[in-house]
């Protein structure tokens, strides 16, 4: 694992980079109850398309403050959502504030967040959506919700894939034309077209835990198939080497043969699958909540913080950083494909 | 070569056979009964919910009843649908149109951007230029459809520089058919440079590795040793042989234009299929669903169908064999 | 030089003077070829004879100024026809390539693009003028035993010996005056073999070209051959006549030991060289496997004529002193 890594850092620098990237960004949305400032669904009733609240280091006086703070504001039109700043009074920034506890993952209790400042000032980073929720802990939890499902939809379908195609091109014959057709019938459907009639086959309402396990199931189906296929490409040589010849003529059983000396010669391949199957995932889960049938509110999603944009320009004016939620995305999957094009580089026995 | 076709059409039928039963069984295993949504409807009278259901034969067998269902299908009768009360081949008629002329119009544009840039920067592999263009790649493939149908629409609506939604803005009777062209056009361009901004990257990373491929093969070099002019080289035997593999890709490519046009349409608003099959799972209109699904899914084939009988019409050595 | 002018200008087609080749890796450059020394005359086959990976097919290359990238030509003259061919542009080069010297390679299903007809490859190759383009292209399908509807089919359409043909024929079409046969026979089968070396035979009798023949097999030199140019890890160890003489390197007697079926190349110690490509130019590339081998052979040992057409790269050699 190490060697892997060092490898990759000469391959490639900036693939390198994107690796750290990407485990500081799970690590972030992990603790986004200790990190973000606000909870997701506290809303600024009084705020609602606040922009990026400014940090400030001058008070009005022109006075220098080590500690940076900010105004409170007040709505100055109603109708436009534009806001000035009360200078009367300065919210300087907090560390290791207080306030509601929070639970990470049902386990731990947290009663301190990493900033904040006193109410009723706010510090809304990326500013606020219609309810005055606060943007930038909205994208930390919901790139828990986004991240989270592209990695369990991974593993799934992951398995499926390695299972079937496994099977398949271990024992061909009957087994593998079965196996294989059914692949190739679900290949047909373009995966929009396929994701949404599954979608449509469960009622529209449901509750946010099962709304999360539909997606990962639907993400899933759809994304087993293709690795199915190249995974018995691989086995149907790999079966024919000698080592896994003398296996069999040692009478070892089928499964210990696939588990112990096929499966982990795919290793090299299956890393870089599941890098580069990521950003498909993570398209497929903000497609669907963007469209109103994935995440629902009061529940953070990277998709569904941009669905409220759609189809609705006067939002996307007077809110534009909505969209800072593509640009997560965007991010996330920029890296995503660094590091997988650098992986197939270096897991690529012929680079070697 | 008609062998080679007609193969490949023979080949067909089982996938489309198994296609329609996997949307058959989707939509089957959908909760609630058919025609629910539709006894609540007093403009439907019971008689009509009566000859539909025995139309159906929603009464019989379900192997018997996908047998109605695929008879119906190829009639491409999809059944009525339900939020619409109209047929539900009449409204993806109408759709099916605008989708096609999306994909198409952006297909086109990506890979007459794609191709000319790919050879260049596949010629001068290593150069800065060539960096310059894999970067911009990059961006390409990691933009997800969605965001930069948004970042187009917001960009739009602060300008006004064209036309957002549907696909006409003129309505006189008497507009001529190049003005309503050019207005057609005008609609289509959002979406379909929504389209080829995201397609374009992956088609010039796929082409620029045929293509550096395939200037390393020992045929390209015999021809260098043979004294063959360079751009006899460079478009004749590697740009040939490059292009090649992109007909498979184009087949497959139709997939993935279906994908991201979905999105793009419902974010541009342009009445496509995308729209309407959302439209039609925000409605729960199972029948309507159901004939997207089996449309986009024959639109998928269709395009393999084409990319291997390209593959076939330009390699000799399966034309020939 | 003095010596190879002395035999009269007129007979080089190729000559080629202390060339170096490098392989210029991220952080190296490893060496390639080595202070290579011989020429070709008019109407003479002149076969070269290495093991694998001694930089045979990098020199037919380099002749045609065709080396991939990442290869450099560090030093040395290629002469074609009198004309240094590293001094002039690509331009000029491409034409020489095909009219002056043409090449034919290994595989000739590699060599041959898969979508274009056979007639396209000829017309293609052909560069004079267009009058009677049609009959010089029959007549050089005529000259390697092909039939002129060749012309209409494919590549995958021909067995692998009518494919090197093609080639040949190809490489015949404009009358060059040295024609490279980078190991033509090693992708055939036995028959095919001798028909293809007939046919190059046939051709250099008739139209008179040089053939400058690279192949692994000094048995089939040996019998076709009219000079021997002996290869090793990047050097031409030795230059002779078969025949007339035999060669007198350590290296080249154990490769014809080979053929003459000695027992001693069993005893022989074959392990790997660990020398690296500066230790290689600082002394005798043959030094650790040699059997014969003196101190002095730890130095750099110059290639050396012998007469006009033969010479050798070692000291402990009775014809060395003759210079």
């Amino acid at each position: 694992m190490r060697r892997l890594l060092q490898r990759l850092k000469n391959h490639s620098r900036p693939a390198y980079f994107s690796l750290w990237f990407l485990l500081v960004f799970y690590f972030v949305s992990f603790f986004a109850d200790i990190l973000a400032p606000y909870h997701f669904d506290q809303q600024f009733r009084n705020k609602p398309y606040h922009p990026p609240t400014k940090i400030h280091f001058f008070d009005s006086g022109g006075n220098f403050h080590i500690r940076p703070f900010v105004y409170n504001t007040v709505i100055d039109d109603p109708v436009f959502k534009t806001y000035k700043q009360d200078y009367s009074k300065i919210y300087p920034l907090k560390f290791f504030v207080s306030g509601k506890e929070r639970r990470i993952f049902f386990f731990f209790k947290t009663k301190r967040y990493l900033f904040g400042v006193d109410q009723p000032a706010g510090i809304f980073l990326f500013g606020t959506d219609n309810y005055g929720r606060d943007i930038f802990s909205r994208l930390l939890y919901g790139g828990r919700i986004s991240l989270s499902i592209s990695l369990i939809g991974v593993f799934i379908s992951f398995s499926l894939g390695m299972i079937t195609g496994g099977i398949a091109g271990y024992f061909g014959g009957i087994i593998d034309q079965i196996l294989m057709r059914l692949v190739e019938i679900l290949m047909v459907f373009p995966s929009f077209y396929l994701m949404l009639s599954l979608r449509a086959m469960f009622p529209l309402n449901l509750s946010s835990i099962q709304v999360y396990l539909l997606i990962v199931m639907i993400l899933s189906l759809i994304g087993w198939a293709g690795l199915a296929r190249i995974i018995r490409g691989m086995v149907l040589s790999i079966k024919e080497e000698d080592y896994v010849l003398a296996a069999r003529s040692l009478g070892l059983p089928h499964w210990k043969i696939l588990l112990f000396h096929i499966f982990p010669n795919t290793f090299s391949y299956s890393i870089t699958a599941i890098t580069i199957s990521v950003p498909g995932y993570i398209i497929g889960e903000a497609a669907l909540s963007l469209l109103g049938l994935g995440i629902q509110e009061p529940y953070p999603s990277w998709g569904n913080i941009l669905s409220s944009t759609i189809g609705n320009l006067r939002v996307l004016g007077d809110a534009p950083w909505l969209l800072l939620a593509g640009i997560f995305i965007f991010v996330v999957l920029i890296n995503f494909n660094l590091l997988g094009d650098a992986l197939r580089n270096v897991l690529d026995p012929k680079n070697w | 070569m008609k062998k080679l076709v007609l193969k490949r059409l023979l080949q067909l039928i089982p996938m489309l056979i198994g296609m329609s039963f996997v949307s058959f069984i989707i939509i089957q295993s959908s909760p609630g009964d058919y025609f629910a949504q539709m006894k609540m409807n007093p403009e439907i009278s019971p008689e009509t919910i009566e000859s539909m259901k025995v139309n159906f034969g929603l009464d019989r067998p379900i192997l018997v009843q996908y047998l109605l269902w695929l008879k119906n299908m190829c009639k491409l009768d999809f059944g009525v649908s339900f939020a619409y009360h109209i047929p539900v081949r009449t409204l993806i008629k109408f759709r099916l149109k605008n989708t096609i002329c999306l994909a198409i119009f952006s297909l086109v544009i990506s890979w007459v951007i794609a191709l000319p840039l790919a050879v260049f920067a596949g010629y001068r592999e290593g150069t800065f230029i060539d960096k310059i263009f894999s970067m911009l790649a990059y961006l390409s493939i990691s933009l997800p459809s969605f965001f930069v149908a948004l970042l187009f629409v917001y960009f739009i609506s602060k300008t006004n520089l064209l036309p957002l939604g549907g696909t006409r803005s003129i309505f006189e009777v008497d507009a001529s058919s190049f003005a309503l062209f050019k207005d057609y056009m005008e609609h289509l361009l959002v979406p379909g440079l929504v389209l080829c901004l995201v397609n374009v990257g992956g088609l010039f990373r796929l082409m620029k590795n045929n293509f550096i491929e395939t200037f390393n093969t020992p045929y390209v070099l015999a021809a260098w040793a043979r004294g063959v002019p360079r751009n006899s080289v460079i478009f004749k035997h590697a740009l040939r042989n490059a292009l090649n593999p992109m007909f498979t890709i184009l087949g497959m490519e139709i997939g993935g234009i279906l994908n991201g046009a979905a999105l793009t349409e419902i974010i541009c608003g342009w009445p496509g299929m995308g729209s309407l099959i959302l439209e039609a799972v925000l409605s729960h209109d199972l029948y309507l669903v159901m004939g997207s699904l089996v449309i986009s899914g024959f639109l998928l084939i269709v395009g393999n169908l084409i990319g291997d009988i390209l593959i076939a019409f330009f390699d000799p050595r399966i034309r020939i064999s | 030089m003095c010596l190879t002018q002395k035999t009269g200008e007129m007979e080089q087609i190729l000559e080629v003077k202390n060339l170096s080749v490098l392989r210029v890796e991220k952080t190296e450059s490893i060496s390639i070829l080595n202070d290579i020394n011989f020429m070709v005359k008019k109407g003479e086959m002149f076969c070269l004879v290495g093991e694998s990976g001694s930089g045979k097919t990098t020199l037919a290359l380099s002749i045609i100024k065709l080396l991939p990238k990442s290869f450099k030509i560090a030093s040395g003259e290629i002469l074609i026809n009198g004309k240094n061919i590293l001094e002039i542009n690509e331009q000029s080069m491409r034409n020489i390539r095909g009219k002056d010297i043409s090449i034919i390679f290994q595989d000739p299903s590699a060599y041959l693009d898969p979508l274009f007809t056979i007639g396209s490859h000829l017309q293609e190759s052909y560069h004079g003028k267009n009058e009677n383009k049609k009959e010089l292209i029959s007549l050089a399908l005529q000259e390697v035993g092909l039939d002129s509807e060749v012309q209409t089919v494919y590549p995958h359409q021909l067995s692998g010996g009518q494919q090197q043909r093609v080639m040949i024929a190809m490489a015949l079409i404009n009358k060059p005056s040295i024609i490279i046969a980078d190991e033509p026979t090693t992708a055939l089968d036995v028959l095919t073999t001798r028909q293809v070396i007939d046919l190059l035979n046939a051709i250099r009798l008739k139209h008179n070209p040089a053939i400058f023949f690279i192949t692994h097999d000094l048995e089939l030199a040996m019998k076709t051959g009219t000079r021997i140019g002996i290869m090793y890890r990047g050097h031409i160890v030795e230059i002779f006549k078969p025949g007339r003489e035999k060669p007198s390197h350590p290296y080249a007697n154990i490769l014809l030991g080979t053929i003459e079926g000695k027992d001693t190349i069993l005893e022989l110690n074959f392990k790997k060289n660990t020398m690296d490509s500066k230790q290689m130019q600082q002394k005798c590339p043959f030094f650790d496997m040699c059997v014969e081998k003196e101190a002095r052979c730890k130095k750099t040992i110059p290639f050396v004529w012998c007469d006009s057409e033969t010479g050798i790269r070692c000291l402990k050699n009775g014809r060395n002193t003759q210079v």
